[in-house]
C-alpha cells in the first residue's frame, strides 16, 4: 500500500518533471518584472495605461523562441494561473504576443488588482517564474 | 546580376549572428554594404504602425544623476522582438548617446554611440563619464535598419556627476 502510493508519488514527479522540461523555458537569473506605471495604490479615472517593466531580460513576440525573452501577460483580479500549462486567454489574463509593452485598458470603477507574468513562445511561464508584484489601484 | 538578393542574403546572415553573439557582425553588414552602395537604396526598411511613439521613460530630461544610469525604453503602439526576428509592427530599440541620428537607410552603426538592444530588452543601465550627455531612442528592424516613417524619441540631455 505504502509501496504503491510511494511509487505513484515518484511516477507523477516523473511525469511533473519531463512535462516541464518539455514545456518550460528557464528565465535568467535576477530578472525581474515590474510595473512601470500604475503604482500601487493610485487612483486613476478613466482608462488605465499599464507599462510593463522587465529587467535583466528581453521580449520577444509569442511564437518566437529566443533564450532569455518572453512576452508579457497582465493578470486582472486574479491569481498566478498553473505554472506549467500556457497562461489562460481571457478576460482576466491578457496576452502581449505582439511584444506589446504597454498597455491602455478600461476597467470598471473600484478597486483592482495587476499583476504581470512572463510567459514563454507557447505562453507557458518561465522557470523559476518572472512576475512582478501583486499592486492594487483604484478606478474612479 | 541581383546584388540586392545578394546584400539583403548577407544582411540576413549577418543579423543571425548578431543575435547569436554581440557586436562585430554589423561590420560585416557594413562590408557587405561597402561592397555595393549603388543598391543601397535597395535595403529592406520596415514599415512602422501609424501613430507608433518611442520615448525614454527615464531617466526625465535635465535630470541630474550619480553613479550609474538606468534609461527605460517605452515603446507605444508597436511591439519589441529581437533582432533578427521579422515580424510585422515589431523592432528592438538603439539609444544614440552623444549623437545624432544615423543615416535612415542603412543599418544603425553599433559603437560607443549606438548601443543595440537586439535581445528584445527593455530598459538598460550603464556607466557614463561625468557631464552633460544626449540620449535618444531609436527603433530598428530585424535587419538594425530603422522603420519607414522611423520611430525615435525625442533627445534628452542629462547631466552625471
Ligand atoms: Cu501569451
Ligand atoms: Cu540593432
Amino acid at each position: 500500500m505504502i509501496k504503491t502510493l510511494f511509487i505513484a508519488v515518484i511516477s507523477s514527479l516523473f511525469v511533473a518533471t519531463s512535462s516541464m522540461a518539455l514545456d518550460r523555458s528557464p528565465s535568467a537569473e535576477g530578472a525581474e518584472l515590474y510595473f512601470i506605471s500604475p503604482k500601487s495604490g493610485e487612483t486613476i479615472s478613466g482608462p488605465v495605461t499599464v507599462i510593463f517593466g522587465l529587467k535583466g531580460m528581453g521580449v520577444a513576440p509569442a511564437g518566437t523562441d529566443k533564450e532569455n525573452t518572453g512576452h508579457h501577460h497582465l493578470l486582472i483580479n486574479t491569481g498566478l494561473p498553473a505554472l506549467d500549462l500556457p497562461v489562460p486567454a481571457d478576460d482576466q489574463h491578457k496576452h502581449f504576443g505582439k511584444g506589446q509593452t504597454q498597455t491602455t485598458i478600461e476597467l470598471p470603477s473600484g478597486k483592482h488588482t495587476l499583476q504581470l507574468l512572463l510567459g514563454n513562445h507557447i505562453h507557458v511561464p518561465h522557470n523559476p517564474v518572472v512576475a512582478s508584484d501583486v499592486i492594487e489601484i483604484t478606478v474612479k | 546580376m541581383n546584388y540586392r538578393v545578394t546584400i539583403a542574403a548577407a544582411l540576413v546572415v549577418a543579423a543571425g549572428a548578431l543575435a547569436a553573439c554581440s557586436n562585430n557582425p554589423i561590420e560585416a553588414v557594413k562590408e557587405a554594404v561597402k561592397s555595393d552602395s549603388a543598391s543601397v537604396p535597395g535595403l529592406p526598411r520596415s514599415s512602422s504602425a501609424e501613430g507608433a511613439r518611442l520615448a525614454i521613460l527615464s531617466p526625465g530630461d535635465g535630470d541630474v544623476i550619480s553613479g550609474p544610469v538606468t534609461i527605460v525604453f517605452g515603446l507605444e503602439g508597436m511591439g519589441v522582438a529581437p533582432a533578427g526576428i521579422d515580424i510585422e509592427n515589431t523592432g528592438h530599440h538603439h539609444l544614440i548617446i552623444n549623437a545624432g541620428m544615423p543615416e535612415m537607410s542603412l543599418p544603425i552603426p553599433a559603437d560607443d554611440n549606438y548601443k543595440h538592444f537586439g535581445g528584445g530588452q527593455t530598459e538598460t543601465t550603464m556607466e557614463l563619464p561625468a557631464g552633460e550627455h544626449t540620449l535618444q531612442l531609436l527603433l530598428g528592424n530585424y535587419l538594425h535598419v530603422p522603420h519607414d516613417p522611423p520611430v525615435a524619441s525625442e533627445v534628452i540631455t542629462i547631466t552625471v556627476k
